[in-house]
């Protein structure tokens, strides 16, 4: 019998084995594109909307899933320049550092094939260090002036119903992504800031942090991975010694992505507010992803920034073809805006209200 | 003796790639009667018992039961026909309680989902009253005696009606009290018309409780006679296929001078209390008792395997400590545990390891390297002295009969050039010529000057061997008996002294 | 020569079988050796599908991806071999990779985590990182052992704290959370620079470090007292006492060499990917210990060997590099390097199963 069932599995791993590789395009991929992790929604959205234009435009490609470990994406890349790639576009897993890029770019620079990062930002230095390196992305404080403006205008509309305990202030609550990275950096500050200064300028007083005792005023994805679960388990623990019954209720909620918006929101429902109807807290993401979308459909979120996903993919796509032409990787990117003095593409962000 | 069999194996083969297990075996079985099944070990007992529940496959042969031919598939099948066995080592859940052993698997249910446990109890009440036996039903298996156990795996084979019932080496962890009660059991489901194959290697308890005897060897069926027309010798003839010169080896030695001596010896986490004794250079000194006398205790203390209380031990006129195994291992000690597959070999690994792993400190080059050539010629001898049965120095132990598993053992405590060995139940399930080596090998050993402390159950094994035997009773020494002039029956009478 | 005897004699125990058997001992010899045979086929397919999965350079990357994962995996190992795990092998590494790190910044870094430090030199720097994981893996035996604690609590705990430990160095001084970088050239030189190239592609020093550990390790393994005690222990730990083993102290050894392993892994990892993290060496432990049971080294205890480790690390390789040259989905990746791990296992516990 266990003879059997070991003849089975066999069968299962060869029978897997044949199917994947039956499955997998014949001819060799000339464009690998690395992405951080799969399981970030965001990136899922540029994974799609990039997999439609490259299909389109007849481009061969392969995807590979860093899984938030630059080891593995930094093997990943060496993998890839030895099986023959032309174009690597470079999600980048750790962008805290110079390094992991300046890694990247050396293998590439010694196996002269071009580079192109994406969505994570990198050092303008490393992008000038080579000549066929670029950089498509967007403004990282962008997002950040963007999210402030919009939370502050809201803020400034709604102060009355937003203020629970009528002490005259906004307490609020922050999810930042993940330390050292620059677009949670930007966020984390702008959001803040910019909406404060709107409100100071109308004579309100600023947002105040919900825990008094958090010098950082943010709470941090432990893992770095901008994760609806971090955010949710963070909310849930606030929640239950900020509340209304305590007259010190969170009275608005700022997260750096939409993912962990998502989590904070199930939070919210489980404590009975943010159900579409009846009591809700405001709630502010960046990305737009479908879900929130239809968060802010159906009420239950108040906005986010929309990172325009099929922009990001269309640059890509524009500057992979450049490169496989031979052509130099900036060659007819007049629609996008370029950064001055550095190969660097700005896609950029709006404000979705719904 | 007359009448038809209710269980008849026929000319029953099993081969397995090289090797004819069984060849044309034949077992009859009459209701109503013990038929005691023998052999020494790899005689092809427990290969022909496993035809019978279906474990192994039979490749030749027939089965009847009650005239009807019958394939178990597994044993749960046998079982469901009335055919049970008690294993030799009793596979039972033991963290469980005595009730939810015997009816596991069958639960008596009220609505089909929840467990009936007033039937179970009943029930169980009413098996244990017709069987005379006095267990509580709640009780946690892991906390009974091994034979309290045993009796809830008659239980069980009787909660099923079983008419064929296997005994396979019920008797090799229990004492001469609890054997005692097994036998009348074993006997009252004899005069309810039950069949009973007793596999066992003890001469004295087959002469007793048997009816019949089917002696097997090398896989062969050899003779099939009354018990009435057997006599022990008779018995190891047909076994072993020649005369044993004798069951116990001469001894050419006399005991020397005193070189180990105890004094108010306690335990600290057991009820070993106040025990002293002397032990001279080429003595063999038995340790006798009930199970739970506190004998094993006594020369796990003296090992350093557990915490002692009080007392003193001087070897050599000066005292020792020996609180870890290590350090009575550097004073000279040796230690064959009782549980030979718990705490006695390393299954997975190799004869090579097995027997060297005391003795790597003199195999070691510049300090640090173990010379593999040492090893190998270290294992050699033991292989060679110790008459081990294999195939090479690599095969796992495990693979080995228990016997051989024994001498690897012994192989190893001889390595370390010991003083004292001290030796607890090292006879346990090894049959009759292994046995025999071992008794030859502990002769020689105390002929050379070295001293044996024995443990053993097998009284009979204790008078042949021993110089003096010691007598515990509930942890105390009860004392002392020179084998050459007294009985058994003292000896009994010493181990309930302090009960 | 042996070798040869040895096969001869089997071959010759087989010619004396008959036809069932025959058949039977086959059947058996492919499903033992099936991951081989298969790994085999696989290397040929890809090798047709895609030629260059053979040229120098991608095997000598092959190579150096297996050297990387061979130092954690051969002290998972040990820990196997006792019957235990380590969960915290992969934190061991990112703090001590992160530590290397911070004490190797090139002087003329603009952040440097401690700007007064002057340059040390590499073998105080690995003295200290060994010094670090030896006591935290001293740390994981000591509580395995005097505690009676499975390893799998001991190490879930000390992961987590190792962790916390982690987040509060990256704290210190001028970093601020961020990830170390700004390596020192003669440490990145040292790590990955090369003294031999084959066909033009360099290989890089640390392949010849995890050669010279694996050296070490199979002296220690198969030739100390050490290693053989290791083997009793794991195989029956009551008898080993009995035999005079000292479990504690091998218990706590095996830890101990354990956490000095990761800390060699460590080392080479910060200047290997070059930017340290608090996510450096997350889940390490887990494809480290998928390497140990593919190569044989087996939960019953008691039971592995050097050779199994390096095949257990080199096949996963080259799962990861071939389903990357077959331009396989990312997703699909995963279900296979699952089912390779379950018919490895499988097939490895057939072994040790009583046949019936």
């Amino acid at each position: 019998m266990k003879r059997f069932f070991t003849i089975i599995l066999l069968f299962a791993l060869l029978s897997s084995l044949l199917l994947t590789s039956a499955c997998s395009s014949g001819e060799e991929s000339e464009v690998h594109v690395f992405f951080y992790n799969y399981s970030d929604t965001y990136i899922t959205s540029v994974r799609s909307a990039l997999a439609t234009v490259m299909n389109a435009s007849g481009a061969s490609f392969q995807n590979y899933d860093g899984n938030n470990n630059q080891t593995t994406q930094t093997e990943q890349i060496r993998t890839a320049i030895t099986k023959g790639a032309r174009v690597l576009l470079v999600n980048l897993v750790n962008t805290g550092s110079a390094d992991a890029a300046t890694t990247v770019v050396n293998e590439a620079k010694n196996a002269g094939v071009p580079v192109v990062f994406f969505n994570r930002e990198v050092p303008d230095s490393v992008v000038n260090s080579y000549d066929k390196c670029a950089f498509v992305g967007t403004d990282s404080e962008e997002a950040g002036h963007l999210q402030g403006q919009m939370i502050g205008d809201y803020v400034k509309e709604n102060f009355q119903t937003l203020d629970l305990n009528g002490d005259g202030e906004i307490s609020y609550i922050l999810f930042k992504g993940e330390e050292g990275n620059n677009e949670a950096i930007h966020r984390t500050r702008y959001a803040v800031e910019d909406a404060n200064n709107i409100l100071t300028s109308a004579g309100m007083k600023p947002l105040r942090f919900y825990d008094k005792s958090n010098a950082n005023k943010y709470l941090v994805d432990p893992n770095g991975a901008w994760s609806a679960a971090a955010a949710n388990q963070y909310m849930t623990t606030a929640l239950a010694s900020y509340n209304e019954a305590n007259n010190n209720m969170i009275e608005l909620v700022i997260c750096n992505n939409d993912g962990m918006a998502e989590g904070a929101i199930t939070a919210l429902n489980t404590a009975g507010y943010n159900n579409g109807s009846g009591k809700s807290i405001p709630v502010f993401g960046v990305d737009a992803t479908d879900a929130a979308k239809n968060l802010i459909a159906s009420n239950k979120m108040t906005g986010t920034i929309k990172q325009d996903a099929e922009g990001m993919a269309r640059a890509l796509d524009k500057l992979a073809a450049n490169a496989l032409a031979g052509r130099s990787l900036l060659d007819g990117v007049d629609e996008f805006t370029v950064d001055e003095g550095v190969a660097k593409i700005r896609i950029p962000y709006e404000k979705y209200l719904g | 003796m007359e009448g038809k069999f209710l269980l008849e194996m026929q000319n029953i083969g099993k081969y397995f790639p090289g090797v004819r297990a069984l060849d044309g075996v034949t077992l009859r079985v009459r209701p109503g009667s013990v038929h005691a099944l023998m052999g020494e070990n790899g005689a092809g007992k427990s290969t022909l018992m496993k035809c019978l529940f279906g474990i192994y496959h039979k490749d030749t042969g027939t089965i009847l039961l009650d005239g009807d031919e019958v394939s178990f598939k597994n044993p749960t099948e046998a079982l469901q026909f009335g055919v049970a066995m008690v294993h030799q080592e009793l596979n039972q859940a033991l963290s469980r309680s005595v009730m939810d052993n015997i009816w596991l698997g069958r639960y008596p249910t009220f609505g089909g989902l929840f467990v009936s446990e007033k039937k179970m109890l009943a029930d169980t009440r009413a098996i244990f009253d017709e069987l005379g036996v006095s267990v509580d039903p709640y009780k946690i298996m892991s906390e009974m005696s091994v034979s309290d156990r045993q009796m809830v795996e008659i239980a069980k084979a009787v909660s099923y009606n079983a008419r064929v019932i296997v005994f396979d080496e019920p008797t090799s962890s229990l004492t001469e009290k609890e054997v005692a009660h097994l036998f009348k059991i074993i006997r009252a489901l004899r005069d309810r018309g039950c069949a009973i194959i007793y596999i066992s290697h003890k001469m004295e308890e087959i002469l007793e409780i048997s009816d019949e005897v089917t002696v097997m060897r090398d896989g062969r069926w050899i003779a099939t006679e009354p018990a009435s027309e057997l006599s022990m010798e008779k018995i190891i003839r047909l076994m072993v296929g020649r005369d044993l010169e004798s069951r116990f080896p001469q001894r050419k030695g006399k005991p020397g001078e005193v070189i180990l001596s105890v004094k108010n010896l306690s335990g600290r986490y057991n009820h070993l209390e106040n025990v002293s004794f002397e032990l001279r250079r080429g003595e063999i000194l038995g340790l006798s008792g009930l199970a739970g006398a506190g004998r094993s205790e006594l020369i796990e203390a003296i090992f350093g395997l557990t915490a002692r209380r009080g007392g003193s031990i001087e070897l050599f006129s000066r005292i020792i400590e020996n609180k870890t195994p290590r350090e009575a291992i550097k004073n000279g000690f040796a230690l064959v545990t009782e549980e030979r597959r718990a705490t006695g070999i390393f299954g997975v690994l190799s004869i090579k390891e097995n027997a060297t792993i005391s003795s790597l400190k003199g195999a070691l080059r510049l300090g640090l390297f173990v010379n593999d050539g040492t090893l190998r010629r270290n294992t050699d001898w033991a292989i060679n002295e110790m008459k081990i049965k294999t195939a090479s120095q690599k095969t796992q132990i495990r693979t080995l009969s228990g016997g051989n598993q024994q001498k690897v053992i012994f192989g190893r405590w001889l390595l370390t050039q010991p003083d004292i060995l001290l030796l607890d139940e090292p006879t346990r399930g090894i049959d009759v010529g292994a046995k025999f080596e071992i008794y030859r090998l502990m002769a020689e050993l105390a002929d050379e000057g070295r001293s044996i402390i024995i443990v053993s159950s097998e009284m009979p094994e204790l008078f042949g061997v021993c110089d003096r035997i010691l007598v515990m009773s509930n942890g105390r020494l009860a004392g002392e008996v020179d084998p050459k002039t007294s009985s058994q029956e003292e000896v009994m009478e010493l181990s309930a002294r302090f009960l | 020569m042996k070798l040869f005897a040895n096969n001869m004699q089997r071959w010759r125990e087989f010619r004396e079988l008959d036809k069932r058997d025959r058949g039977r001992a086959v059947t058996e010899l492919i499903i033992n050796n099936s991951l081989y045979i298969l790994l085999f086929l696989a290397i040929i397919f890809i090798g047709i599908r895609s030629p260059r999965f053979l040229s120098i350079p991608s095997l000598i990357n092959i190579l150096s991806l297996s050297a990387a994962g061979l130092p954690i995996a051969l002290g998972i190992a040990g820990c196997i071999i006792l019957t235990g795990t380590d969960l915290s092998a992969g934190r061991i590494v990112g703090l001590t990779a992160c530590i290397a790190a911070s004490l190797l910044q090139s002087t003329d870094y603009g952040n440097k985590m401690f700007p007064g430090l002057a340059t040390l030199p590499i073998w105080l720097v690995l003295l200290i990182v060994l010094a670090v994981s030896g006591v935290i893996g001293l740390i994981n035996g000591f509580c395995t052992a005097k505690f009676k604690l499975h390893p799998f609590i001991v190490t879930l705990a000390t992961q987590l704290i190792v962790y916390g430990v982690l987040l509060l160095y990256l704290m210190i001084g001028n970093n601020n959370g961020q990830a170390i970088s700004g390596l020192s050239p003669e440490f990145n030189d040292f790590i990955n620079g090369s003294i031999l190239n084959i066909a033009g592609t360099p290989i890089p020093n640390f392949v010849w470090y995890a050669l010279a550990i694996t050296l070490i390790m199979w002296v220690v393994w198969n030739k100390t007292r050490f290693g053989k005690n290791m083997f009793a222990v794991g195989s029956n730990s009551e008898a080993a006492n009995v035999s005079g083993v000292n479990v504690t102290a091998t218990i706590m050894l095996v830890f101990t060499l354990a956490g000095v392993l990761y800390g060699v892994t460590g080392f080479i990892e910060a200047a290997r990917i070059s930017s340290n993290s608090a996510a450096t060496g997350v889940n390490y432990e887990l494809d480290a210990i998928a390497a140990c049971v593919i190569g044989g080294v087996s939960f019953v205890g008691g039971i592995g060997k050097i050779r199994g480790v390096i095949l257990g690390v080199v096949l996963l390789r080259l799962i990861f590099v071939g389903l990357t040259f077959l331009s396989i989905d990312a997703n699909l990746q995963y279900i296979i390097k699952g089912l390779i791990i379950l018919v490895a296992c499988a097939i490895d516990m057939r072994k040790y199963l009583v046949k019936k």
